[in-house]
């Protein structure tokens, strides 16, 4: 045990020495969490309506009270020539309303009076401006309408009679856990990334420096230098999850999500609970990443199979993030456990059975193939790329 | 028939919820209240799952042993909320008025201070869920046909206090429940609070700015009555929204062109009703039904009165004056039938704060001044009688002093307001040393809901100064148009006639 510890630190120390590698596990976890937020900040600044949304209104001059109140909502006329009390020019939505001509007179009659909305709603920057003004418009209807009924004696209750009482059980944590979920995904490769390159460098990088058969000729059995490069590996996976899971934490708490009624919180618990599902996953990652960049016959092939295998965790990640065929993943590798941590962001139950089981095959790949490992540095193709 | 048929005429309607009230001796209840119940709930109109509890306290703090009443509280969780040190603290009206029932229009109105801080909503004593002291009883299938001046007061507030029998009335006075909601202020940990009193509201907010000033970081009062000021006084108020309305609609072309003799006939149809009741038969507005309909004077005035509380409603009115003077009552049916039950109002704590602070520091003077309107008298009239009922101790005389503080304090009111007119809003300003007063033209009572003063309570929450605070915004005309028939607002086009066929387009009506 103690010469493991003493080649990890070795193993640690070399890939210390090499910037590439540490350089490329910290743009990881530094640049993905700051990415995630400038693109949710982008997001929700494109996807909220404006403070004061300007539209063109055509036949304004039939529905003075209409405009009226559309204005003391904050929505009003404006066209591109339009400018504010600065002299800065309107941002106007592509939104047009046009009031039709015989407006008043089928108001007058008790009629219902016309309105036509021109908006292209596959514009998902618009998408928000068009809810709100046609809710507006709604209110607006259903409170004359009151107002009608009221006129001619007849209580407005009556055209209401069904009152629908909705109870969300969302909760302000599970609201904001639909953002962390796809965070959680990225969390996940950082353990995958992280620990790539020193992966890469300390075993097809090893062999091409001719190292590796020095290695393998000292006194300690195959098994301990295996054990020693997953180890190694492995620190350097979690150290990327726990920059990631720091960097996410201070990051996120700029992102305006009260905008969007919830709020995304990385907590302690959860950062401790990422670790601790982290590690088999980690060392997983590690022994995959070894044992195929043993395989490989040179540094850039090795570079190249990986990223050709990194797919199948990836994408059940992913599928777990979204929620594909959800019954199946959460008894999988990978996708398990990241359901697991997806309940928890949720406040749901974390479904135990789930989560231990794949941690446990999780487990079982790692070992199978670090046994693999040992079994092919007996041989010499691989220890010389043969 | 119970104290709510009096409401129209001769209750006070300080409307709308918020209520706040703080202690100075609540170390007693703290022990008490060691471990109490919280839960989630919801409530009417949202969504979403609330923070619920209640704590207990002595019905009579010089009782601490005697009867115990649960006060509940609900908390709308801040969103983004870092410091749970702070929170907003909403209090409601009326006197009566739950605030927790009215959590919906909260929400919906401090949405922006609530992205940042735990909107805190407190049911007062007697009022909502916490020990609700509640007149009404069974009898309201006649509302329509009743005719108030039949009413025996005295009885009727008999009835209610031996329906109440278990609760003693004289401890749900207003600085009784500043006590509550000092303790749940420290029962929920919070350090500071920033206080939003509408309406009777406001009262309780000053008696904080007054008990509790070291726990304020800011106060907004809307629709004030000041310390100084019995509410008892309001008939002044309502004769002047009445006045303009009037001036409103003759100033307006459609209106007054639809309408030029709209104070002749209010004056008409108020003379004709004071000689006696119309009786006639109509279509329950609610149910359908045949049933007998007595137009008397209270209902007319006060039908009109509740609709002067709310904008789009008050658009209405002038229609149904004109109606009523051509003998069509529907109108005026409609907007009576929107009050039968929904003010919300508990009327035995209604009466409690009244009678207890308002009633009994009313001078001779006072009560001649409000003798001179009809509303004014009505009111006199009735807590006459029923005040000697309820037997509330008078509050101490220093109780009516005007609050001095320099706590930045937002002061709102609304030029159209029924209840609670500017120039009560001015004397509240008295001895405020670090307070602004703005006045909406367009709003009626509670500018927060009708103008973009919430978004001004936003900023004096979010900087907590009130001196830098603008209130240009509620200068934009957010005005209605008046209805010129039973179905528009808008000209009618000259080429139709003067008479309006009128067709009942049933669409989805809400009316809020």
């Amino acid at each position: 045990m103690n010469k493991i510890i003493t080649m990890v630190r070795k193993e640690l120390i070399d890939a210390a020495r090499d910037k590439r590698s540490v350089m490329a596990g910290l743009y990881y976890a530094i640049g993905t969490p700051l990415m995630m937020c400038g693109m949710f900040m982008l997001l929700i600044g494109q996807m909220s309506s404006p403070e004061d949304l300007n539209i063109k209104i055509d036949n304004a001059d039939n529905a003075p009270d209409l405009i009226k109140y559309l204005s003391s909502q904050g929505i009003s006329h404006g066209d591109s020539q339009s400018t504010n009390d600065e002299g800065d020019k309107l941002d106007v939505k592509d939104i047009r309303l046009v009031i039709s001509d015989d407006y008043a007179a089928q108001m007058a009659k008790g009629m219902s009076a016309e309105i036509t909305l021109i908006a292209d709603k596959s514009n998902e920057k618009l998408q928000n401006s068009i809810r709100r003004l046609e809710r507006n418009l709604q209110t607006y209807s259903a409170e004359m309408g009151s107002l009608r009924l009221i006129a001619r004696g007849i209580d407005p209750r009556v055209v209401q009679p069904i009152k629908i009482n909705v109870e969300d059980q969302a909760t302000p944590d599970s609201k904001g856990g639909v953002i962390l979920g796809v965070a959680t995904m990225t969390m996940i490769y950082a353990v995958f990334i992280s620990g790539m390159n020193l992966a890469i460098d300390t075993s097809a990088g090893e062999r091409e420096r001719n190292s590796l058969s020095l290695l393998l000729s000292h006194p300690v059995s195959t098994r301990s230098i295996v054990l020693a490069k997953v180890f190694s590996v492995t620190v350097f996976a979690m150290l990327g999850l726990l920059l990631t899971l720091i960097m996410s934490k201070i990051s996120y708490a700029f992102v305006p999500w009260q905008e969007l009624g919830f709020t995304v919180n990385i907590s302690t618990d959860f950062i401790l609970l990422m670790m601790l599902i982290g590690l088999p996953i980690a060392m997983m990652a590690a022994s995959l990443q070894l044992f195929v960049s043993f395989m490989a016959k040179t540094f850039k092939e090795a570079q190249s199979y990986l990223t050709l295998v990194l797919i199948v965790p990836m994408m059940l990640s992913m599928a777990a993030s979204y929620n594909i065929a959800p019954d199946t993943l959460q008894w999988l590798p990978v996708s398990g456990q990241q359901q697991a941590l997806i309940a928890f962001i949720k406040g749901r139950e974390i479904p135990m059975l789930q989560l231990l089981l794949s941690s446990l095959t999780t487990l079982i790949i790692a070992a199978g193939l670090t046994f693999g490992m040992e079994r092919s540095l007996k041989s010499e193709k691989i220890v010389f790329g043969l | 028939m119970t104290l709510i048929s009096t409401l129209l005429v001769s209750s006070v309607i300080l409307s709308l919820p918020a209520f706040a009230s703080v202690d100075s001796d609540s170390s007693k209840q703290d022990a008490q209240q060691s471990h109490q119940n919280e839960s989630h709930c919801y409530v009417d109109g949202l969504s979403e799952q609330l923070n619920c509890g209640f704590i207990t306290v002595a019905e009579n703090p010089a009782k601490p042993d005697g009867k115990q009443i649960e006060i509940h509280y609900v908390v709308l969780p801040g969103i983004k909320n870092s410091d749970h040190t702070q929170a907003f603290l909403a209090i409601a009206g009326g006197p009566g008025q739950s605030a927790i029932d009215n959590a919906a229009g909260f929400n919906r109105m401090f949405s922006k201070v609530r992205q940042k801080r735990d909107i805190l909503l407190i049911d007062q004593r007697g009022t909502g869920r916490s020990n609700i002291l509640n007149c009404e009883g069974e009898g309201f299938d006649s509302a329509l046909a009743i005719n108030e001046a039949d009413f025996d007061v005295a009885e009727e507030t008999q009835a209610c206090l031996d329906k109440i029998i278990d609760s003693d009335v004289t401890q749900y006075g207003s600085l009784n429940a500043l006590n509550d909601f000092e303790a749940v202020r420290k029962h929920l940990g919070y350090q500071k609070l920033h206080v939003y009193g509408i309406s009777y509201g406001t009262r309780m907010a000053q008696l904080y700015l007054r008990h509790h000033p070291e726990v304020l970081s800011t106060v907004t009062i809307d629709g004030v009555v000041p310390m100084q000021q019995s509410v008892l006084a309001i008939g002044n108020a309502i004769s002047r929204a009445f006045d303009l309305l009037i001036k409103d609609c003759n100033s307006s072309s459609l209106c007054g062109a639809q309408f030029p003799n709209l104070k002749a006939d209010l004056d008409s149809v108020d003379a004709k009703l004071t000689i006696a009741p119309v009786i006639s038969q109509v279509r329950d507005p609610l149910t359908g039904e045949a049933t007998q309909l007595t137009m008397t004077r209270a209902k007319f005035m006060g039908a009109i009165r509740m609709a002067l509380y709310m904008p789009n409603v008050r658009a209405l009115i002038p229609h149904a004056i004109s109606e009523a003077a051509k003998e069509n009552y529907q109108p005026i049916m409609g907007l009576y039938s929107l009050t039968i039950d929904s003010t919300g109002i508990a009327m035995g704590m209604h009466a409690s704060v009244i009678c207890g602070e308002d009633w009994q520091r009313m001078t001779a003077e006072e009560r001649e001044s409000a003798n001179s309107t009809y509303f004014g008298s009505e009111m006199i009239k009735t807590f006459e009688q029923s005040c000697a009922i309820w037997n509330m101790p008078a509050v101490a005389a220093d109780f009516s002093a005007p609050i001095s503080s320099d706590i930045p304090i937002l002061v709102l009111s609304g030029e159209l307001d029924p209840a609670t007119p500017p120039s009560w809003g001015e004397l509240a300003m008295e001895k405020l040393t670090n307070a602004q007063h703005f006045i909406a033209p367009y709003a009626t009572h509670g500018v927060a809901h009708q103008s973009c003063a919430n978004d001004l309570i936003a900023e004096l929450v979010e900087t907590g100064s009130v001196k830098e605070i603008d209130g240009e915004c509620l200068n934009k005309d957010v005005s209605r148009n008046f209805y010129l028939n039973a179905s528009t607002v808008e000209a009618i086009p000259s080429t139709e006639q003067e008479n309006q066929q009128v067709k009942p387009a049933a669409q989805g009506a809400s009316h809020d």
